[in-house]
Order: C-alpha cells, then structure tokens, then sequence
C-alpha cells in the first residue's frame, strides 16, 4: 500500500472488504470516483465548474499558477478544461489517489516552478495550452496574463516593460517562436543589456523591445551596446 | 744478388744552347724598358716588334718573369706619374681635354705594351696569379691619375660642373663628357658609381629639390607638370648621350622623387588648377601629364584616383539630391548621362582606359544614382519619353548607344525590382495608348534588359507585346466574323492577360448605347473562342476618336479618352447637362470626371464645351454646354490624354508599398532554397546567402530578412536548434 495515510488506508481496507477487490483496483475505482464527481453532466469532461469545484475542494485559487502546473502534468490541450484521459493521466503522474494526496501534492507543484528545467517546460508547454484551439498564435491579453503571472515566480525585471512594449506597439497575437524566445532573453541578456548581441537572430519583436528601451530611456544606450570581448 | 734494372730510354729535350749571361736579362730588360719610353713618347715608329716580342719571351722563357712583370710597373708607374703632373697643370676647360687626350695615349701605348709582353700575358701571369698586362695598365691610370689627390676631386667637381651648366641651359661639349665617363666605366664600375654616379645623384637630388620647391610657389598645376616632364625628358636625353645606361632608372627615380612624390598632395590639391580643376574643365592634355608622372611614382595614380572618387560623389550628391532637378526626370536623368560621358571621356583621353579607373567612375556612380529613391522611376521615365518621340529620325545606331547608355545607369540601381515596376506602368500606357514612336528601339531594349536580369524579367514584359499582336489578329476575325458591323463605329479592343500587365482596378462606366451593345458583341464573340475566360472592361484606360460638328458647321475629329467620350455622346441628346446629371449618366468616378470635364471645358485650345460658372475648377453645381464657338486650326484635335506623369505623393507611396510587398515572397523563396540544400545554417550565413541571391534585384534589408524567417518558424518551415537558438534547420 503505497503512502496512503492512516485513514485512508482504512478506506481502502474497508472498500475493499465490501467489495472484495484488489489494491490496484480499490485505487482505480476512487480515481474514478473523483473524476465523476468533476466531470460535466452532459459531456465525458471536466468542465469549468468542474474545474471550479476541484479548486475549492483542493483549496487554491483557479487563477493560481499552481493550477498550470497541474494542467502541465495532466498535458492538458487547453485551458478550463479537461479530458478523461488527461485527467487520469495528471493523477497517475501526480501519484494521487484521493482528494487529501491531491492537497498534500501542492507544495510539490509549487516547487516544480522552481527547478529551472522544468520551468522552462512549464513556460513552453503554456503558450499551446493557453491559446484558442485551432488558432496558431496566442491572444495578446491571455499573452501578458500569462506572462506575468509566470514571471511572478521567476522574477523577470523587465516583464512589465515588455507587457507595456506590446500594448503600445505590438497590439497583435505572439507567435510560439517570440514565446519560447523570450524565456531564452529572460534567462540570458541581463536587465541592463549588455550582454544584447543585435545580431543574435533574436525574433524581431524582441529587437523592438530593444530599441524601445532605448528610446524611453529605460536602459541607456552605452550600455545595451555589444560587447565584443565576451564574443 | 743481380738487380735487372730497367732502363727506360729517355729523351731529352732539346736544349738551345743558350749561354746563360748574367748580364742577359739586365740587358734584355733594358731594350724592353726603352721601348716602352719610345712608347710613349709617341717614338714607337723605330721599333721592331719582332724583335721585341722575342726579347720578352726569352726573358719569360729563361724564367725572367719577375724582372719583366716588376719593371713594366715601374716604368708605367714612373710615365703615369708624369702624365698625371702635366694634366694638373691644365688650365680651366684645358683639364677634361687633357685628360681625356692621355687617356687616348695610354690605352694606345698599353695596346702595344700587351701585344710585345703577349707571351708573358698568357704563360707567366697566369701562373703566378698577378694582374694581366692590360688590366694592370688600367688599375695603374686609376691609381696614379684618377685617384691622385689632386685630380680626383677636380675631376669630379668639373664633370658635376658640366652637368649643371647643361641644366641651367648652356651647352657643352658632350663628346668629351662622354668619353672621360667611357674612361670611367671602363675601369670598372665601382670607378663609376663611387667616382662620379654617387655624387652625381645626390647633387641632382639636391638640385632637383631646389628647384621644384622654386616652381611649385610660382607655377600652377598645369605648368609645373610640363616642367617635370621636360626635366624628365632632358635626364633621359643626358644618359642616352653621356652616361651609362644603367643610370637612368636611378637619375629617373631622383627626378621623379624630388619633383613628382614629394609634392604630389598639394599639386593635386592646388586651388584652381589641381586635379579637380582639371576635371571640371575636361584639361585632358594636363590630365593626361599628370596621368603618366604620376604613374611612376607608388601610390600616385591612387592619389589621383581617390580625389576623383571623393569629388565625383560629392559632385554627383549633390546632382541627385538638387531639388530643381528633381522636377524634371528628363533632364535628371540627362545630366546623370552627361555626366558618365564627360568622366568617360577623361579616363579615355587622359587615363589611358585603365580599369582601375573605371572601376573607381562606376562604383563612384552606383553610390550617388541610389541616394535618391526615385532614381529607379526617373530612369523609367526618360525611356518613356525617348521611346515615346526622341527618338524620332534617330538613327538605328544612335538609338542602340542611346540605350547602352541608359542600360549603363540602370546596373547602377540598387533597387531594380522599382524599376521594373515602373517601366512596366510606362509601357503599359505606351502601347494601348499607341505612343510608341519606334518599335524596334522598344524590343532592342527588352532584350539588353533580358541579358542583364535573365529571363524572369523581361518575361511579363514580352507578354504585354504578345498581347497586343493577339489583340490585333482578334479584331481582325470579329469584324470577318460580323460584316454587318462594318458601317458602324470601329471597335478596338486590346485584351490584357491579368499577370503581365501592371494590376488596375477595374472601374467601368456606363458607355453610351451603341458602344454598349457593340461591346456586348464583341465579348461573346470573345468568350465563344476562349471559354473558360473572363472579359472585364476597363474603360479608365481607353480612347476614342469622334467626328464632331459645332454650332457654325465646323467639323473636327475629336481625339478623347473613353470617359471623355462617354461624357460628350449625352450631349447628342441634350443641349445642357448639369454636373450632377453627367454623373448619375455615366457613373464615372469623381476624380476622374472632374478631371475630364476640366480637360474639355477649362483648357484653351481644348474648350469643346462651356461651362457655367467659367470658372477653373468644376463645381458640382456647375452646367455645361457645347461650346458652339469652338475653334481650332487643326481638323484632328486630342483632347487631355493621359501621360506617364512622374507620380503623385500618394501614388509614390502606393509604388513604393507595392514593391515592398511584391519583396515578401521573393525573400521567402531565396531563405527556402537556401535551407533546402544547406538543411542547417546559422542566422548569420542565411542573411548573407540571401542577400547574395536577391542583389541582382534589390538591396534586401536584414530586418525584413529576419521577419521573413520568423514568418516561415511559425508556418513549420523551418525551426530553431534545440541546441543552438542561432541556427535554424529545414523542416522536410
């Protein structure tokens, strides 16, 4: 019996006496059981109220980063909701069984965001999940939502700039190559710049970015120049 | 112990017997020694050389050698240091002709010392190693005389005198310099370099300084260069007389050095007769000296070269940029030609058609024709107007240079997908509006373009002619087709295929009745031959000719656009017809009506109708009347046909976006082949690759480059590497 507290296991011990069934199964049925009790009335999904009453059972809030993170593991296609199929999934993942391991498993997301490769991924795989289906770039307000809600945990200085960058000047959806782009500047080309190669076949918006700094004054221009000795 | 001994015959030689007196040699030396005096005192007559000679050889043979050897170099020693007292005493002038002529006696006395002494020449000095006879005879003239104390300086001193006077003017006898420097060579040629040909550089040198410091304070450009040819010429001339040959280079570089290099900078910047003088006065002959000294020295035809890059820019700059010019694109163009053959001409005449120059003219060119974005359009339109009456009663051969030359200018533009652009919009307007004056000179063209920019150039050109000549024969077979229309107004229909001509939006009118149904006609005759087609009439671009009669019974043809025709066939049916009723009849758009009716009812000479108020701009509550008083000298009239104009702001801009978007897909396919067969390279490279492929059309800009690539991630052309987010691969 795989780390299941002491109530629980008495479930367990108990579904099973009732039912004569094995650990495996027990622990199938309750994953199932869960899942119904999210799942919409009409479709074979978990919906947004479902969603909605996941969240208050597992006490976070819906706008919480923690709930990408769960979308993450389940390798959820959009957001707001969820298939049989990635849901089962996310639990298996997650290793959770009932609705006290879900709650016990929140701080482990919350320290998933932490960890820098799997940061990367979560970023990545939330430009696909974030977007409309069928659409292939993601809306520009659902964009700067994202990011600064991402951001608040891996503290970018300048994501405010850049959110500001494109409401005044960009006005159009984000393409996937500027999202994954711009953790990659995030991470490497520091807040003052100087490290900024021009000529680093960085996406366009991003060289915009760039010279809007400039020009606001933000980052003086000495210091956004390249610097030829670290080339 | 018996020791056979072998006796070997030996013969002996045969021995004269000589008696060995040892007076003999003292004696025979002495008849020697005398000789040599009788020698040289000119007393050679009374000898015997027989005699002579076998004295020598005896004493050679009797192994005298030594006393021999030893005694000629004193006796010529003791006569040389005579020799050299009586040419010190000489006098001025008197010196040179004294040395020179004991020179000739020697070389005349050792002639005959060396024939007597031959047999000690060939046996004894070689053997011993001492200096042959006539080769001693010149060391001995070198030390005794030419080294001597008190001639060596005044030699020297005298001949640097000599070369001077020459310099300065005067004559002198070149005979005689030559000789004494023959004297000099002949003792070899450290003699000559350390004796005369040092010091005679650096004196030269010293004079040569003295002297172009003189001229450049006095002379301007043009005179100081024919100076130093002069000088050059008359140092060449003095070697080929008097000096050895090998001393013209070295005489040459001194001359060149001191008068050419050292000054080199401020003759070609001398204010009002420097090189940019000589330029802007086409001074070939100047030009042309300046072109050959130059030349001799490093770095001077660069000087030259770079001066008349900087100056060609600047001079072109400010051609391309002068706002007046820019007015007319005939003369913009023309000047820009004028230009090209005045430099044309320089390099011809006066820089011997070096390469290097005219690499410097067209580079210079290719910078200052793109500073002006609308040099593409200019080009475009002095063809137009060449094409349309220049080239009338030209002959074929100037209309072929005319367009070589043009076709000069356009493999300057950077930009020549604008071009294209434009030329197509012109030719369009030639050819359905039939302005065409020479139409060989049209297809002559079409081709230079196809052999400069390839095939896809020229190809929708071509098309809009074949259109034309398929317009033609199809007219013919509608009116076979329908003889019944023979009595009625003549259509002519052009049939444009959509891609070769330049795009327009299809604006139609309501036409007047009969053309209507003339029209209609046509069209299912058209589409009954072509099905699967689509006519769309564009009456923005057509014309019309007229009969009219006015008011007094005057008739003219009327030469109008297809709007303007529509507009006056109302008048068939109505004496008055106001704005608003023209309108609402033809369905013209605004602009366009009102410029027509401006055309026929505001233009003197052109005032088919009258309008009220008269005033200069169409009002929309204005009327309008046939102007029965019209008059004209002519019977045919044209009335406002619309001419390639240099564009308007708002048509520029539109050109200009065209073009830009027109760039998009041609940038996208050159980044596709490229990562088609590289499969992975970095951003640099593509940038380079494509900019390579694109130059032959238009600069491509890296940022529109880089757009372009962005464009083809996101529609999985390509992507980043996973490793490297600097290098993209082809995705299959």
């Amino acid at each position: 019996m795989h780390k299941l507290g002491r109530s629980h296991r008495d479930k367990v011990q108990q579904f099973m006496t009732i039912t004569g069934a094995s650990e495996k199964a027990a622990l199938q049925a309750l994953k199932a059981n869960l899942y119904k009790r999210y799942k919409d009335p009409y479709t074979d999904m978990i919906l947004v109220d479902g969603i909605t009453l996941l969240c208050n059972d597992i006490q976070v809030d819906p706008q919480d980063i923690v709930m990408l993170v769960l979308s993450w593991h389940m390798k959820a296609s959009t957001m707001c909701e969820y298939s049989k199929q990635e849901f089962f999934t996310g639990l298996q993942a997650l290793g959770i069984d009932s609705l006290g391991k879900f709650r016990e498993r929140i701080p482990f997301m919350r320290s998933e965001l932490k960890d820098e490769q799997k940061f990367g991924e979560i970023y990545n795989f939330a430009f696909g999940w974030a977007k409309e289906k069928g659409q292939k770039s993601l809306a520009l307000d659902t964009a700067i939502g994202m990011w600064q809600l991402l951001f608040a945990e891996k503290q970018w200085p300048l994501v405010d700039h850049w959110c500001q960058f494109l409401q005044a000047r960009h006005n159009k959806a984000i393409s996937r190559d500027t999202w994954s782009q711009l953790l990659e500047f995030a991470r490497t080309v520091d807040t003052s710049l100087s490290n900024y190669d021009a000529e680093g076949a960085w996406p366009y918006l991003i060289d915009e970015f760039v010279e809007y700094l400039n020009e606001n004054g933000i980052i003086s221009n000495a210091q956004s120049m390249t610097d030829w000795s670290k080339k | 112990m018996s020791n056979q001994k072998k006796r070997n015959f030996q013969i002996e030689a045969f021995k004269h017997r000589v008696v060995v007196d040892p007076k003999y040699a003292e004696r025979t030396w002495k008849i020697i020694e005398h000789a040599i005096h009788e020698i040289y005192n000119h007393n050679a007559s009374g000898l015997s050389f027989e005699e002579l000679y076998r004295n020598a050889y005896n004493m050679v043979l009797h192994k005298f050698g030594d006393k021999l050897y030893s005694g000629l170099v004193t006796t010529m020693s003791a006569h040389l240091k005579e020799i050299s007292k009586s040419i010190q005493v000489a006098q001025g002038a008197l010196f040179l002709e004294e040395l020179n002529r004991k020179w000739n006696d020697h070389n005349k006395a050792l002639q005959m010392i060396r024939d007597i002494l031959m047999y000690m020449d060939r046996t004894y000095i070689p053997n011993t190693r001492k200096t042959p006879v006539h080769e001693l005879g010149l060391n001995l003239w070198r030390d005794y005389i030419i080294h001597s104390g008190k001639i060596q300086s005044r030699l020297l001193s005298t001949l640097l005198e000599l070369v001077h006077k020459e310099r300065t003017g005067e004559v002198i006898d070149r005979g005689l310099m030559r000789n004494i420097i023959k004297m000099l060579m002949d003792l070899g040629s450290s003699v000559y370099q350390e004796d005369f040909e040092k010091p005679f550089l650096e004196v030269s040198a010293e004079f040569y300084k003295v002297e172009s410091q003189k001229f450049i304070e006095c002379c301007d450009c043009g005179d100081y260069l024919k100076k130093a040819e002069i000088r050059l010429n008359e140092e060449i001339e003095r070697v080929a007389h008097y000096l050895d040959v090998k001393s013209e280079a070295k005489i040459t570089n001194v001359v060149e050095k001191e008068m050419i290099a050292n000054h080199m900078t401020r003759l070609v910047q001398m204010e009002n007769s420097g090189l940019v003088n000589m330029l802007l006065n086409d001074k070939y002959e100047d030009l042309g000296k300046m072109y050959n000294l130059f030349k001799r020295v490093p770095n001077g035809l660069s000087m030259i070269r770079d001066v008349m890059t900087s100056h060609l820019r600047e001079t072109g700059r400010q051609l391309v940029t002068d706002v007046e010019s820019s007015k007319d694109p005939v003369e913009f163009v023309q000047r820009l030609l004028d230009e090209r053959d005045k430099y044309d001409k320089i390099i011809c005449q006066a820089f011997s058609n070096s390469k290097t120059f005219q690499n410097a003219l067209n580079s210079s060119f290719e910078y200052f024709i793109n500073l002006n974005s609308r040099s593409p359009e200019f080009i475009s339109l002095f063809v137009d107007d060449k094409l349309r009456k220049g080239l009338k009663g030209v002959t074929e051969e100037d209309v072929e240079i005319i367009l070589d030359k043009v076709m000069m200018l356009f493999r300057y533009l950077r930009e020549k997908d604008v071009f294209e652009k434009y030329y197509k919009q012109h030719l369009a307007k030639r050819l359905l509006l039939g302005k065409t004056v020479c139409d060989d000179a049209e297809r002559s063209l079409i081709v230079k373009l196809k052999t400069e920019c390839g095939y896809q150039f020229t190809s929708k050109l071509e098309g809009m002619f074949t259109d034309m000549k398929t317009s033609e024969d199809t007219m013919q077979g509608f009116y076979a087709n329908h003889p019944e229309l023979a009595d009625g107004p003549t259509l002519v229909v052009q049939v444009l295929t959509t891609g070769s001509w330049p795009t327009q939006p299809t604006i139609t009118c309501n036409l007047p009745t009969e053309m209507a149904t003339l029209c209609e006609k046509f069209r299912s005759h058209y589409l009954g031959t072509h099905t699967g087609r689509r006519l769309s009439w564009q009456t923005n671009m057509g014309t019309a000719d007229i009969k009219a009669t006015f008011g007094k019974g005057q008739k003219h043809e009327l030469n109008v656009s297809t709007y303007q025709m529509c507009v006056l066939m109302l008048f068939n049916n109505s004496d008055m017809l106001s704005y608003k009723e023209i309108e609402q009849a033809t369905e013209i758009p605004t602009s366009d009506l009102k410029r027509c009716l401006q055309s026929m009812a505001c233009v003197k000479g052109k005032n088919v109708l009258r309008k009220e108020p008269m005033s200069k701009d169409i009002g929309t509550d204005d009327a309008f009347f046939v102007n029965d008083k019209f008059t004209s000298k002519f019977y045919k009239v044209k009335i406002g046909t619309v001419v390639a104009q240099k564009e308007s702001e708002p048509e520029k801009l539109e050109t200009r976006q065209r073009v830009e978007e027109d760039r998009k897909p041609q940038i996208e396919a050159a980044v596709v082949r490229i990562m088609k067969s590289r499969r992975v390279l970095d951003h640099n490279n593509v940038i380079a690759e494509v900019t390579k492929q694109l130059q032959s059309r238009f600069l491509a800009n890296p940022t529109e480059i880089k757009k372009r690539i962005e464009s083809l991630i996101e529609r999985e052309f390509l992507e980043r590497d996973s490793a490297d987010r600097k290098v993209y691969r082809y995705l299959a």
